[in-house]
């Protein structure tokens, strides 16, 4: 034999070749560690070197492909015996069908790990071979090509004996089937011999690309394999759905997803999870939660009954077939109105129930009207309170079985803004802040800073929901102007606290009013303080001088008409006439007003202001037997003041009518009538007494100052009637509606206005749609409202009408 | 980014003042030795086989000559393409932003020569030593094939390491090697640190370390202590460079200076104990008598393997070989046995044989076979022997006994080898080239296969350089070393193209001798089959590229013939008398060109005519000059003839081989 490759004379091939191919053998049979690796690479070496390797290459095939066909197949077939295939042989038990399936796996396992290292050796003998010949002539290496031979000659071998049919690699995916079969039903199977099987399967290719889609894994098991899953998970759901109720349904659900990926993990392959989970989750969830959600146990009973671990399941599952969740999100929603809808007939209900028994009421005053309103602010109170607990669990469940999830939020804000501005159910704005008013004057009282906070917080939580701001603000503005002029209001922090919030949540605008009645206030105060001192540097040092207190309103922040008691059929507010000495004094302080604001016109609203009054009673004998002189601070309106100083002209004994009373005063007729009633039939400030001695004052009635007037504290307030925010009677309500309405049509014409100076021309359905985004924040403004505020500003000439456009459409004109 | 010309100069002032200061080594320092004139003239005139030489002898590659020219910068400036890749393949710098390095980039004769400088920019290129390194510093964390022999412990951690390694690179453990070199573990003191001891190997097996990696995420006292632990190192191991190594350094040339020197030192270490030990130990017996030699496994030099290669029948260098043998033997005194002598050497039975056989073979001339004791380790760099130790034959198994695996080479041959993958040395004579190139090939050794291809197309040229416009009419020695056809058969078995251009190069410069050699022909024919085989393609590859060069090496005649004129016309006079005789050969030629005549008439398309017609004109022409005998001018029209007049011999071949072209 020749040292150097290239001096060589030709390499006698046979020769060479017998050589090799017994150590081919050798190599097989596991005797390897004999052989000389240098000798056998040399020996192939020469071969390529000298032209043959193409002819090598094929001998090395044909060698293999005897090989296995030979030896291997043979001992494969042996493996397969009838207990195999589980379909036909009832006689044999599960544990020697066991067996036998894997004893075959075993087998073949073998079989082809003896291939892969036989192949890795000759391959390694052949390296020359791979890299010069194969690489030249566009072959696969020999290594690859012995795998397609194994796959040829052992995999795709039929199978004749045992009365089955088909070939080896389809009776291999059927045992792994079965076994897999067999773990799903509860059996504890061999893991590792599958995954062998499977590892085996991963390697081999259907063709010579050998890209990943064509392993034979995916090509033949994995279809089976997801085809027989997919039958299975679909009878499976059925029986569930059948036999047992939504919260196991989950539970098993998600132990299937779960037994599914360490499946994958431990016996299959990774590859193969997501398209198994696929499989699972259409069958088992995708296909079935729409009758999963509406089980009798299903979402509904769980959100009645808390189950906030099942409902985390349903969040679960339903969120791995579908992003958006609808199912879930359809019943929530569903859950949310009903729920929703029940707490506002209560609250409809509750307002229009017949009064309770009349000792049940504590703070009532009597009249029977005043009860049923009282009534309403009750249930008022009780629809927020209600409303807020229903938001408190439907947030809880939101938190502790949806993840927090966002779209769930945003379909919840949906539900709840839903039933709250219904249609049929018109009050929550009126609701909402007379929450906040009872809040405000009583609730709030000896509650630390951060519980005053959180009712805040509620109050906000509602007002989000509203639709109709504007509503609001104007309920929201009557109240706080009653308790801003009554003092009603604990603390003035906590009131610049909820401006500041809403200021947060609904922009500034609108609040621009709210805390311009602050701002008034505030400016009322230093206006009466600058008065004192002015009146006292003018040197007046009079003992029985009055003392003013002032505030001073901005007539168009102030909703100064609700103070007033159905004054809307006379515009003009008759002027109340003052006794001489209050006179004076008003006459004073106009004066010094114009010194400071000229130009500026009072309105004197005495119908809302109070006054105190030292009043001395004569010594006359009382109950107890003693007899002297009585003193009384008494508090009274500023109408109640002037009556009283009437009497103040008078001999003990006189009486004056109401006819005189109201020629003398011109205080305006019905509050005559609830001042007088207040003074003179309420039993506990019945300073005056009344001929004859009713409930209603009549025109002709006769009043006298009640000398023998007992009060148990020197200070006395008289009440009147009526003041105080309570819900509004049908009548104030719509009342405030007509007005809210003419509100909202000047703030439409405001909205098309700037719009229309912005874009000049603009058809009609643009405008619309514009002018309702403009407004969102403020209400919801009705289409047959914006067109006929279009009608009105063409008729001002504010718009035209272009004329001959397709659509309708608008100019605006300068 | 353009530099300003102060901004230049500022930086060039500053570059001298490091030099001088010692900070910064001169990358060009000034070489007025012969050597070094004639490696500069041989780049400017393009001597391919001059530049090889005085490269293999060792000259500094980078130095600069009187004239502030470096060998990289003439070979640039003169358009010698070929000379430039050799200069940049062994290590000649062309570095961007810096002066010589933007010099050489400016004057470059053309956009090729250009490029093929960019493409070396040290910023892409990596030092010529990289790869030994990489490969050593790799041996650190491989696990299998296992050829660690050393365990070194600290307290916390096991190093697996190669005694081999550690002995050529530290004194401290040649001398503890040596002295008990069957040595398994070995423990440090408990108070260095693992990763100052990680360190310290790191660098000794060729990586590159600082010391900001080394105490990275320490600090304070754990830093402190990882610190003095490389400098106790440093000390106890007796390599004072390690220290002066892991400071940092931020100027990049400076960190490349470092760097090389570092690789260099290492390298000569590794040369210097291969020296000593490996080839000191080979042993050479008679070629019955190999299988009885028995290398324990516990040997003074750690070899793990034994490597025998058999002499060719003819004994060429028996009595060189015979004196190295002799220092081979037990009693020759080593750096490396001097100390413990005894134990573990060479065992004796087999020896005794060998000197027998030795003396024997003197007289009956018998064939013999050479044994190098070898390191696995060193050996996987060849991708033969990684497979080889990685599989389950025989090779892989530990055994008492020391392996031994035949290699499929000479020697001489197997030395180079063995040479080339310790110490990435390999500078061989031309006589093994083409053995060196079918054994690395074999090997998979891709870098010495490269090199085989280099030496013999540069040393394989003759005297003739690339383009040596002088001699456009193939003048050659008249010894030549080398069997053309071989070559390029070699070239294509070994898929070398440089080595088939440069068989066509060479060919096409003698056209004449072997345009009617019947191995030419065949050559050809092979050629034409290569190609057939890969596809359908009309062309002949070895045709297609001799018609290139051919046209190269007339080309320079045609071109700026006027002002060559001028320029050589006293040259021209003196050469007068070898032009005659050569003029006689080819009128000759020309006869019987004609005589024939089927050149002509055999030719078919359009471009046949016109070469015919061309061919005509330029034989009247030449018969011009004949009768003329006007000597400058028609030595011009002499060549064009000879151009036509091969190209149309090439023709016929093809016409007669059948074959299309």
């Amino acid at each position: 034999m020749s040292i150097q490759g290239l001096h060589g004379d030709e390499v006698d091939f046979e020769n060479t070749w017998a050589q090799i191919a017994s150590a081919f053998r050798e190599i097989h049979t596991k005797n390897a560690s004999k052989l000389s690796y240098e000798e056998l690479y040399r020996h192939c070496y020469r071969v390529v070197l000298k032209k043959k390797g193409e002819e090598l290459y094929k001998r090395v095939q044909n060698f293999e492909h005897e090989w296995l066909s030979n030896e291997v197949r043979s001992s494969i077939l042996l493996l397969v015996t009838p207990q195999l295939s589980s379909h036909d042989m009832v006689a044999t038990t599960a544990t020697e069908q066991r067996t036998a399936r894997e004893k075959f796996m075993k087998g073949l396992n073998a079989a082809w790990r003896d291939h892969q290292t036989c192949m890795a050796m000759l391959a390694d003998v052949l390296m020359y071979m791979d890299r010069v010949y194969c690489t030249d002539h566009r072959q696969i290496s020999i290594y690859t090509a012995a795998m397609f031979l194994f796959r040829d000659d052992i995999l795709c071998a039929p199978i004749t004996g045992g009365g089955g049919t088909g070939h080896v690699l389809g009776l291999l995916n059927q045992v792994i089937l079965d076994q897999i079969q067999m773990e799903r039903a509860g059996d504890v199977i061999d893991k590792y011999i599958i995954k062998s099987s499977v590892y085996m399967l991963e390697h081999l290719y259907e063709d010579e690309s050998e890209s990943e889609d064509k392993r034979l894994y995916v090509r033949s098991f994995e279809v089976q394999y997801l085809d027989t899953s997919r039958e299975f998970y679909k009878r499976e759901a059925e029986l569930m759905l059948r036999d047992s109720d939504a919260g196991a349904y989950c539970r098993h659900t998600t132990r299937r997803i779960y037994e599914e990926e360490d499946r994958c993990k431990s016996t299959l392959s990774e590859i193969t999870m997501p398209k198994i989970k696929k499989v699972v989750e259409d069958e088992l969830i995708k296909n079935r939660i729409e009758e999963l959600v509406g089980m009798e146990s299903g979402v509904r009973f769980m959100i009645d009954n808390d189950r906030m671990d099942e409902l985390n399941l349903i969040f679960d599952l339903n969120s791995r077939v579908d992003d958006k969740k609808s199912e879930l999100t359809k019943a929530l929603q569903k859950r949310v109105v009903e729920m929703g809808t029940d707490v506002n007939s209560a609250a409809i209900a509750a307002s229009q129930a017949p009064a309770p028994a009349p000792e049940a009421s504590e703070k009532g005053k009597g009249a029977p009207a005043e009860r049923t309103l009282n009534q309403q602010t009750v249930a008022a109170l009780k629809w927020v309170e209600e409303v807020l607990q229903l938001k408190d669990k439907f947030d809880r469940i939101w938190r502790e079985s949806f993840e927090s999830d966002h779209p769930l939020q945003t379909a919840l804000t949906q539900s709840f803004s839903d039933f709250i501005n219904s249609p049929t159910f018109p009050r929550s704005s009126e609701y909402i802040s007379l929450f906040i008013d009872e809040n405000m004057k009583k609730g709030i009282k000896g509650k630390t800073e951060s519980e005053i906070d959180m009712v805040l917080e509620k109050a906000i939580v509602l007002l989000r929901y509203i639709q109709d701001k504007d509503l609001f603000e104007r309920y929201y503005k009557k109240h706080l102007c009653r308790r801003l002029l009554m003092n009603k209001s604990i603390s003035n922090d906590v009131e610049k606290q909820m401006i500041s919030r809403m200021k947060m949540e609904l922009g500034n605008n609108f609040t621009l009013k709210l805390e311009a009645m602050f701002k008034d206030m505030t400016i009322s105060e230093e206006l009466t303080a600058g008065f004192k001192t002015h009146v006292h540097q003018l040197g007046d040092p009079d003992p029985k001088r009055i003392e003013l207190s002032i505030n001073v309103l901005t007539s168009m922040t102030w909703p100064l008409e609700s103070m007033g008691n159905g004054d809307s059929e006379d515009t003009k507010r008759p002027q109340c006439i003052f006794p001489t000495a209050v006179d004076r004094i008003k006459q004073g302080f106009e004066k010094y007003y114009n010194t400071k604001h000229s130009g500026r016109q009072l309105t004197w609203l005495a119908n809302m202001g109070s006054a105190d009054i030292k009043a001395t009673f004569p010594k006359v004998p009382q109950k107890d037997g003693s007899f002297k002189e009585r003193r009384h601070e008494l508090n009274v309106s500023t109408y109640g003041m002037v009556i009283l100083l009437l009497f103040n002209d008078l001999s003990a004994g006189e009486s004056m009518t109401f006819e005189e009373i109201q020629a003398r005063t011109n205080i305006p007729n019905s509050d005559l009538i609830r001042n007088l009633q207040s003074l003179a039939v309420a039993p506990k400030t019945r300073i005056l007494l009344k001929e004859p001695m009713s409930k209603d004052v009549k025109p002709t009635d006769r009043f006298f100052f009640n000398e023998g007037f007992q009060g148990k504290f020197i200070r006395i307030k008289v009440g009147v009637v009526s003041s105080g925010n309570k819900v509004e009677s049908d009548r104030e309500r719509r009342e405030t509606e007509k007005k809210n309405d003419d509100s909202r049509a000047f703030c439409i014409e405001a909205a098309v206005v700037r719009i229309m100076k912005q874009r000049k021309e603009l058809s009609h359905q643009q405008l619309v749609a514009e002018t309702l985004t403009q407004l969102q924040g403020q209400f919801k403004p009705e289409v047959p409202m914006i067109k006929k505020r279009i009608e009105s500003l063409i008729e001002r000439e504010y718009l035209e009408r272009i004329e001959g456009a397709k659509v309708d459409s608008y100019r605006y004109l300068a | 980014m353009v530099q300003k010309k102060h901004e230049i100069e500022a930086a060039l002032a500053k570059e001298a003042q490091d030099i001088s200061a010692g900070r910064l080594k001169e990358d060009n320092p000034l070489d007025l030795s012969e050597d070094f004139r004639i490696f500069c003239e041989a780049c400017r005139r393009g001597d391919l086989k001059v530049c090889q030489e005085q490269i293999s002898k060792g000259v500094n590659i980078n130095a600069r000559d009187r004239f502030d020219y470096t060998p990289l910068i003439l070979a640039s400036l003169c358009g010698h393409y070929e000379v430039a890749r050799i200069l940049l393949e062994h290590g000649a710098l062309c570095e961007r932003d810096t002066f010589q390095g933007e010099r050489c980039l400016y004057n470059a004769l053309n956009d090729r020569i250009r490029n093929l400088l960019l493409s070396y920019d040290y910023a892409k290129s990596t030092n010529p030593l990289q790869p030994l390194a990489a490969h050593i510093t790799s041996l650190l964390t491989r696990d299998s094939p296992k050829t660690a022999d050393i365990a070194l412990v600290t307290y916390d951690e096991t190093f697996q390491l190669h005694k081999f390694i550690l002995s050529a690179r530290s004194p401290y453990f040649a001398k503890k090697l040596a002295a008990a070199p069957d040595t398994t573990t070995w423990k440090l003191p408990q108070n260095i640190p693992s990763d100052a001891l990680r360190v310290a190997l790191q660098y000794l097996y060729f990586a590159e370390v600082s010391a900001r990696s080394a105490t990275y995420g320490l600090e304070g006292e754990e830093e402190r202590a990882v610190l003095t632990g490389i400098d106790k190192l440093s000390r106890h191991l007796e390599i004072p460079e390690l220290f002066e190594s892991i400071t940092e350094v931020s100027d990049r040339r400076r960190l490349r200076q470092l760097r090389n020197e570092e690789l260099e030192r290492g390298r000569d270490q590794m040369a210097t104990w291969f020296t000593n030990n490996v080839l000191r130990n080979k042993i050479i017996v008679d070629t019955d008598k190999v299988s009885s030699i028995r290398w324990d496994r516990n040997n003074s030099i750690f070899a793990d393997v034994l490597l025998r290669a058999d002499d060719d029948d003819e004994n060429t260098y028996d009595s060189s070989e015979s004196d190295l043998t002799h220092s081979s033997t037990p009693s020759s005194e080593s750096t490396i046995r001097n100390t413990s002598g005894l134990l573990n050497g060479i065992p004796i039975g087999p020896l005794r044989s060998h000197s027998r056989s030795r003396s024997s073979s003197r007289l009956r001339k018998s064939k013999k076979s050479t044994l190098y004791p070898a390191h696995r380790a060193m050996l996987l760099r060849s991708e033969y022997f990684l497979t080889m130790f990685s599989s389950a034959f025989r090779e892989a198994q530990t055994t008492e006994h020391l392996q031994i695996i035949t290699m499929d080479c000479s020697p001489r041959v197997l030395e180079t080898i063995l040479t080339f993958l310790y110490t990435e040395h390999a500078d061989f004579g031309l006589d093994i080239a083409i053995d060196v190139l079918f054994a690395a090939d074999q090997l998979f050794i891709e870098k010495l296969k490269q090199r085989a291809a280099l030496i013999i197309s540069t040393l394989g040229n003759g005297s003739t350089s690339t383009v040596d416009p002088l001699n456009p009419r193939g003048e050659t020695d008249a010894e030549e070393v080398l069997d053309i056809y071989e070559v390029i058969r070699a070239g294509w078995d070994t898929r070398v193209h440089r080595l088939e251009e440069f068989g066509a190069r060479y060919i096409a410069y003698r056209l004449e001798y072997f345009i009617d050699e019947s191995e030419f022909a065949d050559l050809v024919v092979e050629s034409a089959r290569r190609i057939q085989k890969r596809q359908e393609t009309d062309t002949v590859e070895l045709v297609d590229d001799i018609r290139y060069y051919l046209s190269e090496r007339f080309r320079l005649r045609f071109e700026d013939s006027g002002l060559d004129e001028m320029m050589d016309e006293g040259k021209e006079e003196d050469d007068e008398f070898p032009d005659v005789d050569e003029t006689g050969d080819f009128d000759k030629l020309h006869i019987s060109e004609r005589g024939g005549g089927e050149v002509e008439r055999f030719s078919e398309d359009r471009e046949g005519e016109l070469l015919e017609r061309d061919i005509e004109a330029q034989i009247a022409a030449g018969a011009v000059r004949t009768l003329d005998g006007k000597i400058a001018g028609d030595e011009f029209a002499q060549d064009a003839i000879n151009y036509q007049i091969l190209l149309g011999k090439i023709d016929t071949l093809l016409e007669n081989l059948d074959l299309e072209a």
